[in-house]
C-alpha cells in the first residue's frame, strides 16, 4: 500500500488527466506538482524519473522505498499503488 | 471503489451488448447512441479518454466550435455525453478479442469479458520515424506529445519534425516554452492545411522552415541531445541543427497488434477491413474511427464513423433478436 503519491503534471497534458483519474477511481489520494505554475520544481521531476515528460508519479510505499512512473502506465501504476 | 467501477465489476458476468475497445472521438460518440437505447456500452481505454485528439492542444476544424477548442476539452465534452447516458469507461487495455459461438470474448487487464458486439476504435499512435538517436532518447529529449512534455523546453531550443497539420500545430504551441524551433520538412511542401501555414507565417520569430530536409539522426553529448544530423534533398549535403529537444510528428500507425488470431481482415497497412455496414470480417465485429481501413484520420469523421457504427450495432442486434 503506498504512504504517499506525488505527480507531477502540466496544464496541457491529458495524460496527467488520466493518471488522476485512475487514481481517484480507486481512492487513492495525491498531492500534485503542477510544472507549468512551478517550473522551478523541474529538475525534481527530472531527477526521479531521469525522463523529461510528465506525468511523473512518484509512489512511497509503506518501508519508505519509492516507484517512479512515468506516463499513464497501467501496467506499471497498479502493482505500484497495491 | 468509485460507483462506476462497483457498477462494471457487479456486471462483469454478463455478456454485454457492446463492448468498444478505445474511447476516442469514434468510440464515444458511438456510445452516445448505443447507450441513449439501453445498449448496455462499455469502454476500454488503455491510454487517455478521447485518444490523440486529447493531447492535441487545440482543434480548429471540428464542426460546432467556431472559435476551435482545446483538445482536452473535447474530449471531456465527449466523455460527459457518452456517460450521461449510461456507458460505462473502463481505464485498461483489451489483449484479445474472439468469436466464440454467439458472443464475442474479450480478455482484458480487468478480466474477461463477453459481448454480443464489439467496436474496434483503437485509432492510431504516432508513428516513428526510425533514425539513430530516436529510441535511444525517448522522453529524454525525443517526444511525441506537445501538451505533455513542451513544458520542459522553457527558453530551449528544439526541432519539431514533420509537414503536417499535427507538427505545424505543435510546433507553433511549441512556440509558448522554447526560444526557437526548427520545423524540418523532408518535402518540397507542407501537407499541413493552408489555414495552418498563414497562422505558421505568424510565428517566424521563433520557428524556421527547413523545406527538402530529411532526419538522418537524433545525436546526444554527455546523454543529452544536443543536435539533429539532416541532409538538404536539393544539395545532398548534410545539416546540423543544434537542438536540446526533438518533437516527431511524422504520420500515424493503427493499434491493431491486439487483433493478432482474431480472424479479423487488416489491409496492407495494418489498419481494419470493413464492409459498407462497418462490420469487419469476424461477424459481430465492427470497427470505426482511424483504425479503420479507408478512414480519412480526421476527428469529424471519426465522430461521424462513430455514429454511423452504433446504428449498424443497433440492427444488428435486433436481428439477433428475431
Amino acid at each position: 500500500m503506498a504512504k504517499d503519491i506525488t505527480i507531477y503534471t502540466t496544464n496541457t497534458c491529458a495524460y496527467c488527466v488520466m493518471v488522476k483519474k485512475w487514481l481517484k477511481a480507486k481512492d487513492l489520494t495525491y498531492q500534485e506538482v503542477n510544472l507549468d505554475e512551478h517550473p522551478e520544481r523541474q529538475k525534481e521531476a527530472f531527477e526521479a524519473s531521469g525522463q523529461l515528460a510528465v506525468p511523473v508519479t512518484v509512489v512511497t510505499k509503506k518501508d519508505d522505498s519509492k516507484e517512479v512512473i512515468v506516463g499513464y502506465n497501467l501496467a506499471k501504476l497498479a502493482p505500484a499503488v497495491a | 471503489m468509485s460507483e462506476t467501477k462497483k457498477k462494471i465489476d457487479a456486471h462483469s458476468h454478463r455478456i454485454w451488448d457492446v463492448i468498444m475497445v478505445g474511447a476516442g472521438p469514434a468510440a464515444l460518440s458511438a456510445a452516445v447512441y448505443t447507450s441513449r437505447e439501453d445498449i448496455t456500452t462499455l469502454l476500454f481505454e488503455k491510454g487517455a479518454i478521447g485518444g490523440l485528439a486529447a493531447v492535441t492542444d487545440w482543434i480548429d476544424n471540428y464542426p460546432g466550435f467556431p472559435k476551435g477548442i482545446a483538445g482536452l476539452e473535447l474530449a471531456e465534452n465527449l466523455r460527459l455525453q457518452a456517460e450521461r447516458f449510461g456507458a460505462y469507461i473502463e481505464l485498461g487495455d483489451v489483449m484479445s478479442v474472439k468469436r466464440s459461438g454467439d458472443h464475442i470474448e474479450l480478455d482484458t487487464t480487468s478480466g474477461p469479458f463477453k459481448a454480443r458486439a464489439v467496436l474496434l476504435a483503437t485509432g492510431s499512435d504516432w508513428k516513428k520515424i526510425g533514425v539513430p538517436g530516436e529510441k535511444e532518447y525517448f522522453g529524454r529529449g525525443v517526444h511525441y506529445c506537445a501538451t505533455c512534455d513542451g513544458a520542459f523546453y522553457r527558453d530551449k531550443r528544439l526541432a519539431v519534425i514533420g509537414g503536417g497539420n499535427s507538427a505545424v500545430q505543435e510546433a507553433i504551441f511549441l512556440t509558448r516554452y522554447a526560444s526557437h524551433i526548427d520545423l524540418l520538412v523532408r518535402g518540397d511542401s507542407f501537407r499541413a492545411s493552408e489555414v495552418l501555414q498563414h497562422e505558421l507565417k505568424k510565428h517566424t520569430d521563433k520557428i524556421t522552415v527547413h523545406l527538402n530536409t530529411t532526419t538522418d539522426e537524433i545525436v546526444a553529448v554527455d546523454n543529452k541531445v544536443d543536435h539533429v544530423v539532416g541532409t538538404r534533398k536539393t544539395t545532398g549535403k548534410k545539416v546540423e541543427f543544434p537542438v536540446d529537444g526533438v518533437f516527431v510528428f511524422v504520420g500515424l500507425e493503427p493499434n491493431t497488434q491486439f487483433l493478432k488470431g482474431s480472424g479479423v481482415d487488416l489491409d496492407e497497412i495494418k489498419l481494419v477491413k470493413t464492409n459498407g455496414h462497418l462490420m469487419t470480417s469476424v461477424k459481430g465485429i465492427f470497427a470505426a474511427g482511424d483504425v479503420r481501413s479507408g478512414a480519412t484520420m480526421q476527428i469529424a469523421s471519426a465522430t461521424g464513423e462513430g455514429a454511423t457504427a452504433a446504428l449498424e450495432i443497433r440492427e444488428y442486434l435486433d436481428d439477433l433478436k428475431k
